[in-house]
């Protein structure tokens, strides 16, 4: 592996350590964020570093006594992981309402622990509602206010423009990435995949575009063969990055997967902000982006099962294997009628539903060697 | 041991027919040349205001749940590609969409007519869907206005604002283009009207639930909701009320309390399991509890003076629903509940963690947690659903209503003592 990546893969893999000497290192504020879409340009412009709070890989012990087993794994993982002690190096958590179960974090933090700023703000999301983008630059411009009240001092137009454009250049780099991925099939695993983006939801920015920067360089010298393994995209696991021994199994599976439509993958950096103008807006706007649709959006016109053919369209895929989070909500309320338009359209789907705790891989396997198969694998 | 019996009240026995007939002229509007709402959130009012005939999500969930009419529906939503463990709300409507698009056969009477127009205001993600699930099945527009959660009581205002705004720019408009004449606000203040006198009404009876014994239940309350959601604007709210009154005086004259003997008074969390009403009373009633209150049966404006019913009717309609979501505010719950505790004199807590609804079933452990620290009093979880019977446990459900039964009594022992 190479040193670039090798970084990126130990923060993933480690981020409670990673973060903490971090933190301690700059001096600077850490405050989690659960996914997917608060504005992380706005706590990096107030001088402080956002995080995507992310599941653990540890059974959940303390944190059912506070959240019942069937709510998603990354709820009830945070929980746990706040209980146990684990994220004590976090000075703030922001949730919104969207994610009902994301509430009920605020509620048990507030009563279990001590976080200095919590705060829970409300992201308007009704696509087609004119009144959605007036209200959602409301909101932002509030959230911005307790930001600066936390930080304790003001996030400038010129703060927040800077760090919109490191932004873009991360996102920019990760689609350089991908787009590799797709020239090349099979020249990056899905399990070194995940974990670039996984890194850049925890790591400050401008140290994963410098870790980015040699990574591309690193990875376009990286020798490659033609692969002929039957090609897939991954798609869903909203919220929350599949675990590593699943990644395992879809590389060891013999399939290649060519492109995602996963939170920890192209979702978060698909679109960019734009650079000039307001930046409350820019956020606001790139919220309200159509694409990728989603399934915590409220757009009766969007069509995921469009987005997700023409995603597999471009990549040369011959398959879609769908992770659905058990216990998600939307993405179960969703799913049954991508699985329609895709049946419909003779398109190969497996869908698996993943689980905080680890499910039957052996079974999940033998899934994924029957897919395989049924896309002319052998 | 002689056998602790519920002694039903007589108004309530009329709740049934109406909601029956509600649903049946719904069923009917189209052939009559009617345009027809579906609601998912609480716009119900805004079109009951333009005289549509209106389905509105829970409310269906729930009836299809007490006429055991959910499993048929369930089976046909699962069959259509849905996991057991979403939303059983959802999974009803979609077995019904299934009914519809499919020919997927479930019993007649719990048919009902793709509408005109679907109007949404989710409280949860699934209402939402449901909205989008119609559109995508049928191509029925839909009109959609937010409804935040809040979470902190200071969040209201700014969210009531919001909300007028979208109900006079994005409802308004959309109700006068399907029904082709202009928004009746006079009608609406009718609405308001009667909803204001019906739940002032409400509350005097609730005072009832003050007494010891109790001459009903929340069981009682529960069927009695009616007026102030589906049955709202329809003739026999106000009056219903007043028998209801007239009864519970009467019982009280006559010394008649709900259970033969109560023993012991509780409060119900979240939903209920419409599902095995019946069961779930005869089961609490045999140890001699008393389901008394609960922040769900209290979510319908538990303060309607607050009704502003001289003033604009739309801005009184968004009061409303901010007054609604002030029970789902994550800082207010434990409070809520200690106040219905302190109010009811309350033994026990019975938190209902409804399987597939996230909505209700957040923080429940921590609030039985922070109520046992300060008033002393026991809590349970009870784990199931509110119609899907794949999580219902019998064993389960004794288990528990039989510890929390011996846990009150041992704490009751233990004041006394003290």
């Amino acid at each position: 592996m190479e040193e670039s990546l090798k970084e990126l893969f130990n923060f993933s893999g480690d981020p409670y350590t990673h973060l903490a000497e971090w933190k301690e290192g700059s001096g600077k504020k850490v405050i989690g964020l659960t996914p997917m879409y608060l504005p992380e340009e706005l706590i990096h412009a107030g001088g402080m570093l956002p995080v995507e709070m992310w599941s653990s890989n540890e059974p959940i012990t303390v944190g059912h006594a506070h959240v019942t087993p069937y709510y998603c794994g990354l709820t009830r993982s945070i929980v746990d992981d706040l209980l146990k002690g684990k994220l004590d190096f976090i000075d703030g958590i922001l949730t919104y309402e969207t994610c009902i179960q994301a509430r009920t974090i605020m509620l048990i933090v507030e009563k279990n622990c001590n976080i200095p700023f919590m705060e829970s703000i409300f992201l308007p999301n009704q696509m087609t509602n004119p009144l959605t983008r007036p209200y959602l630059i409301e909101s932002l411009e509030i959230l911005k206010a307790r930001l600066e009240e936390f930080a304790g001092h003001e996030i400038t137009e010129e703060s927040l423009r800077e760090s919109i454009v490191i932004y873009n250049r991360n996102r920019g780099l990760m689609r350089k990435i991908y787009d590799l991925r797709r020239r090349r099939p099979g020249l990056i695993n899905v399990k070194e995949m995940v974990p670039i983006v996984h890194s850049s939801m925890l790591m400050l920015k401008e140290d994963h575009n410098a870790a980015l920067e040699k990574l591309v360089i690193d990875l376009e010298k990286r020798p490659h063969e033609i692969d002929g393994r039957p090609k897939v995209i991954l798609v869903g696991s909203l919220c929350t990055a599949p675990s590593t021994e699943i990644l395992k199994l879809f590389d060891d599976s013999g399939v290649v997967v060519v492109d995602d439509d996963l939170y920890t993958g192209s979702r978060y950096f698909v679109n960019d902000a734009v650079e000039d103008g307001d930046p409350i807006e820019a956020l606001a706007d790139r919220f309200l982006a159509r694409n990728p649709p989603c399934a915590t959006k409220v757009d009766s016109e969007m069509n995921w099962s469009d987005y997700i053919i023409n995603m597999m369209n471009e990549s040369g895929a011959q398959g879609i294997i769908t992770l659905i989070q058990k216990n998600c909500p939307p993405h179960m309320c969703y799913s049954p009628d991508v699985m329609r338009k895709l049946s419909e359209a003779n398109i190969p789907e497996l869908v698996l539903e993943v689980e905080h705790e680890v499910v039957s891989l052996e079974q999940m396997r033998t899934r994924l060697q029957a897919f395989k198969e049924t896309l002319g694998g052998v | 041991m002689e056998e602790i019996k519920i002694n039903r009240l007589e108004t309530t026995k009329k709740i049934g027919p109406m909601i029956n007939q509600y649903w049946e002229k719904l069923r009917q509007a189209p052939a009559q040349g009617k345009k027809t709402a579906w609601c998912a959130g609480p716009l119900l009012w805004m079109t009951k205001a333009m005289d549509m005939p209106t389905h509105e999500m829970p409310a269906y969930a729930a009836w299809a749940g007490g006429r055991h009419g959910a499993p048929e529906l369930l089976e046909a939503a699962e069959n259509d590609g849905f996991l057991p463990e979403s939303c059983s709300y959802h999974r009803v409507h979609m077995g019904l969409l299934a009914n519809v698009r499919d020919g997927v056969p479930i019993r007649e009477d719990m048919q009902l007519p793709i509408p005109d127009i679907m109007f949404t205001a989710p409280l949860c993600p699934e209402m939402a869907h449901l909205a989008d699930s119609v559109y995508r099945r049928f191509g029925v527009p839909v009109v959609s206005m937010h409804c935040p959660t809040p979470y902190r009581e200071a969040d209201i205002e700014r969210h009531t604002d919001w909300m007028e705004r979208e109900l006079r720019e994005v409802i308004v408009p959309a109700l006068e283009e399907v029904c082709g004449r202009p928004f009746d606000n006079e009608r609406l203040r009718e609405v308001l009207i009667q909803l204001k006198e019906a739940a002032l009404l409400r509350n005097e009876c609730w005072e009832f639930f003050k007494l010891k014994p109790s001459p009903w239940t929340l069981w009682d309350y529960i069927v009695s909701m009616g007026p102030f959601v589906i049955l709202a604007g329809e003739p026999g709210g106000v009056e219903y009320y007043k028998e209801l009154k007239a009864e519970l005086e009467q019982r009280v004259e006559q010394g008649i309390p709900a259970l033969t003997q109560e023993k012991y008074r509780v409060y119900w969390d979240a939903l209920c399991m419409y599902g095995w009403f019946g069961v779930i009373a005869r089961k609490l009633a045999s140890l001699g509890i008393n389901a008394i209150c609960g922040r769900y049966p209290w979510e319908l404006f538990p303060r309607p003076w607050l009704i502003d019913t001289e003033g604009d009717p739309i801005r009184a309609m968004a009061e409303l629903i901010g007054e609604i979501r002030r029970v789902y505010a994550g800082e207010l719950y434990p409070q809520i509940v200690a106040e219905l505790v302190e109010e009811y004199d309350i033994d026990g807590l019975i938190m209902f963690s409804f399987r597939t609804c996230k909505n209700w079933s957040m923080g429940q452990q921590d609030v039985v947690m922070e109520i046992e620290r300060r008033y002393g009093i026991p809590g349970i979880l009870l784990d199931a659903d509110g119609i899907d019977p794949r999580y219902y446990s019998d064993a389960q459900i004794d288990t528990r209503f039989l510890a929390l039964a011996e846990m009150m009594e041992g704490r009751k022992k233990l004041r006394q003592r003290d």
